[in-house]
C-alpha cells in the first residue's frame, strides 16, 4: 500500500510514466496511477484479475487522447500526460481509466464485498514409483493401514494440517489443506517423506481436483421460494437434507443454500471458480431474503 | 374376424352403414350385431362375443372355473405380448417320467420385461402394506415403466427403483408420504431410496412440490385417534406457526408432530411425544426442539374458536 502513499508527488509534476519506467506496470500489482482504484472497494484481493484488468483498460484506450470517457477527477493529470511527446502508449494512455469499475460484472449492483473462504483443497499426485504400503505404514509416524478396511495407508501431518491416501500404484491424494499453495506444499512433504523411506519419489502431476469454500451472506433465504423459481438447478428436500442444493452450470458447482444465509460452494477446479459462482449466487440470494 | 366398430386406420375392411358411411356404428355384442345408429340397419353379423363362455353361479361349487380365458391384459405396461404358458399337467398323463420332472414347464415369457412385472408385483405388495388406492399404484407403474425403459438408473436395485416411484407417485397425487412411511414397507433403506429419488427425477426431468405441513395432518390425527376438532386446530397451528417463521430450517414432518402435540395436550385427548413421535417417525427429541420453538407464542397459534380442555397457559414446557 505504500505506492499509493508515494502517488501524491507524481501527480502534476514528471509524467507517471517517466517515473514508472523503472517498474514495469506488468508485475506490479498496484499501478502508481492506481490512485483512483484507492475510493473504490477492491473486491478482488487476486492480484491476476486486476493485472487482466490494466491490460483490458490498455487495449481499450489505446488513443492518449480518451479523455472525453474520463472521470473529472483527474482532469489536470490528463492534460498533462498527454501533452509530453515521446510516451510510450504501452504504459499508460489515460491514467483515469481506473475510475471504471474495477470487476467487469453485475451492472445493476455493485459485488457483494464477500469474499468466499476456502474450506478444503483436494489434491491429487502420482509419485512415480510402486509403494510398499506395509514398509511405509511400519516405518512412518502418523501412519495407519488397514488393508482389509480399505487399501491405502492414510499420513497425516501437522504442519499444513493435512490428510494422505497413499496408494501401492504411486499415487496419493492429499486432502484438507486450506489454500492450493499449502496443498501442494502438503503433497511435496508427503514426497519427502516416502522418498526418506527408501522409495525413489517423484511429483509428477500435481492436480487440484476439487476446492470447498464457505461463506456468509448474513440474511436468513427463503428457500421455497428459490426452489420454486430455480427448479431446474434447485433441489430441496427437507426430509433429507435441510440445505438446497443448487447445481450451477455456467461455472459447474454445487452450491449448499441454508436457511441461516450460509452458503457452502464446492467441485470447484480453480479459487476463480468459488468466486464467480458466489458473485453469481448472490443477487439471486438478495431477492429472496426474508423479510421479517 | 376383427370387430371394426371404431374404424381404425388398420387394413381390415371397414364395415359401414351403406346409407351412413360416416357413422359411428353401436356393437350389440349379446345378438352379435353392428347397428348403424341413425337408421337402425344391421350392418355386420356373426361379431365375435366377448362374453364369458358359460355362465358360473356362486353356488356351485366354483373349484374348477373353466374359463379359457384367463386374466385381462395390461397393454399399457406390458408391451402386450401374447404367449402361451404351458402349465403343469394335473391328471396322471403328464409325461411324468421317472416319476418327477412333468411335461417342460413353462418357458419364459417375456424375458425383457420379467424384471418388469416382478417390479410391479413388488409395488402392488408395499402400495398394499399401506392401503394405497388404485390410481398411486397405477401411476406408480407409469413411472417405474418409463425409469426402466430409460435405462438411464439400470444399474440401481429394482426394488429401489420401485419404492422412489411409490414415493413420487404419491407426492405427484398430492398425498406424499414420508420417506420413512415408505421405507416401512420396503426393505430398501432411506438413504438409497432418497438417491433413487433424485436421480428419478432429474431422468424424467419432472419436479415435485415442496411437502407441507397440511399434508400429513390427517394421517397422523387418525392413526392416533385424535378427533376432528383437534386435528383442525393443529393444521391451523402448524401452517401458522410457518407463516410466522418461528420454526426456520424445520422439516415439515417436525413441524406437524409438535403441532399435533401442542394441539392435542390442550385438547382432552392428551398425547405424548412418544406416542406422536412412534406415529410420524420422528424422535421424540425432535418433536421436543420444535415444540420449544412454537411454544413462546403458542396463544396466537390457535385458531379463535378452539375450546380449550388444558389452557394455553398450562400447557407442558417441555
Amino acid at each position: 500500500m505504500e505506492q499509493n502513499n508515494s502517488l501524491p508527488p507524481f501527480q502534476g509534476l514528471a509524467s507517471p510514466q517517466g517515473a514508472l519506467t523503472p517498474v514495469m506496470p506488468m508485475f506490479s500489482p498496484m499501478m502508481p496511477y492506481g490512485s483512483g482504484l484507492t475510493p473504490q472497494p477492491v473486491t478482488n484481493t487476486n492480484s491476476l484479475s486486476l493485472l487482466e484488468e490494466q491490460q483490458r483498460q490498455q487495449q481499450q484506450h489505446g488513443m492518449p487522447g480518451g479523455s472525453g470517457q474520463t472521470p473529472q477527477l483527474y482532469h489536470s493529470q490528463t492534460v498533462t500526460t498527454t501533452t509530453l511527446p515521446g510516451n510510450t502508449p504501452l504504459y499508460n494512455t489515460t491514467p483515469l481509466t481506473p475510475m471504471t469499475p474495477i470487476t467487469p460484472a453485475t451492472p445493476a449492483s455493485e459485488s457483494s464485498g464477500i469474499v468466499p473462504q476456502l474450506q478444503n483443497i483436494v489434491s491429487t499426485v502420482n509419485l512415480g514409483c510402486k509403494l510398499d504400503l506395509k514398509t511405509i505404514a511400519l516405518r512412518a509416524r502418523n501412519a495407519e493401514y488397514n488393508p482389509k478396511r480399505f487399501a491405502a495407508v492414510i499420513m497425516r501431518i501437522r504442519e499444513p494440517r493435512t490428510t494422505a491416501l497413499i496408494f501401492s500404484s504411486g499415487k496419493m491424494v492429499c486432502t484438507g489443506a486450506k489454500s492450493e499453495e499449502q496443498s501442494r506444499l502438503a503433497a511435496r512433504k508427503y514426497a519427502r517423506v516416502v522418498q526418506k523411506l527408501g522409495f525413489p519419489a517423484k511429483f509428477l502431476d500435481f492436480k487440484i481436483q476439487n476446492m470447498v469454500g464457505s461463506c456468509d451472506v448474513k440474511f436468513p433465504i427463503r428457500l421455497e421460494g428459490l426452489v420454486l423459481t430455480h427448479q431446474q438447478f434447485s433441489s430441496y428436500e427437507p426430509e433429507l437434507f435441510p440445505g438446497l442444493i443448487y447445481r450451477m452450470i455456467k461455472p459447474r458447482i454445487v452450491l449448499l443454500i441454508f436457511v441461516s444465509g450460509k452458503v457452502v460452494l464446492t467441485g470447484a477446479k480453480v479459487r476463480g471458480e468459488i468466486y464467480e459462482a458466489f458473485e453469481n449466487i448472490y443477487p439471486i440470494l438478495k431477492g429472496f431474503r426474508k423479510t421479517t | 374376424m376383427a370387430s371394426t366398430s371404431r374404424g381404425d386406420v388398420l387394413a381390415l375392411p371397414k364395415v359401414q352403414c351403406p346409407n351412413h358411411p360416416d357413422a359411428m356404428l353401436v356393437e350389440d355384442y349379446r345378438a352379435g350385431d353392428m347397428i348403424c345408429p341413425e337408421c337402425g340397419l344391421v350392418v355386420g353379423d356373426r361379431v365375435i362375443d366377448v362374453g364369458s363362455e358359460w355362465r358360473t353361479f356362486t353356488n356351485e361349487k366354483a373349484t374348477k372355473d373353466p374359463s379359457r380365458v384367463g386374466d385381462a391384459q395390461n397393454p399399457l405396461l406390458n408391451g402386450g405380448d401374447l404367449t402361451t404358458m404351458i402349465s403343469k399337467g394335473t391328471g396322471a398323463a403328464s409325461f411324468d417320467e421317472f416319476g418327477n420332472s412333468k411335461y417342460q414347464n413353462r418357458r419364459t415369457m417375456s424375458s425383457s420385461d420379467r424384471a418388469m412385472l416382478n417390479a410391479f408385483k413388488e409395488i402392488t405388495t408395499m402400495a398394499d402394506r399401506i392401503n394405497l388406492p388404485r390410481n398411486i399404484i397405477d401411476r406408480t407403474n407409469n413411472l417405474f415403466k418409463q425409469v426402466y425403459e430409460q435405462k438411464s438408473l439400470k444399474g440401481r436395485a429394482n426394488d429401489a427403483i420401485a419404492s422412489a416411484c411409490l414415493y413420487i407417485a404419491c407426492r405427484q397425487e398430492g398425498v406424499p408420504r414420508t420417506f420413512k412411511e415408505i421405507c416401512a414397507v420396503s426393505r430398501i433403506s432411506k438413504k438409497e431410496i432418497g438417491r433413487c429419488f433424485k436421480l428419478i427425477l432429474k431422468a424424467l426431468e419432472t419436479s415435485v412440490d415442496l411437502i407441507t405441513t397440511g399434508d400429513f395432518m390427517s394421517r397422523f390425527c387418525s392413526n392416533l385417534g385424535l378427533p376432528k376438532q383437534v386435528q383442525m386446530a393443529a393444521t391451523y397451528i402448524a401452517r401458522k406457526a410457518v407463516e410466522l417463521d418461528l420454526v426456520p430450517g424445520r422439516s415439515p414432518i417436525s413441524v406437524a408432530a409438535a403441532a399435533i402435540y401442542m394441539a392435542s395436550q390442550a385438547s382432552a385427548e392428551k398425547k405424548t411425544q412418544k406416542e406422536i413421535g412412534d406415529i410420524a417417525g420422528v424422535a421424540d427429541v425432535t418433536i421436543r426442539q420444535s415444540y420449544r420453538l412454537i411454544y413462546p407464542r403458542a396463544a396466537d397459534l390457535f385458531p379463535p374458536d378452539f375450546k380449550f380442555d388444558t389452557p394455553v397457559d398450562k400447557l407442558p414446557l417441555l
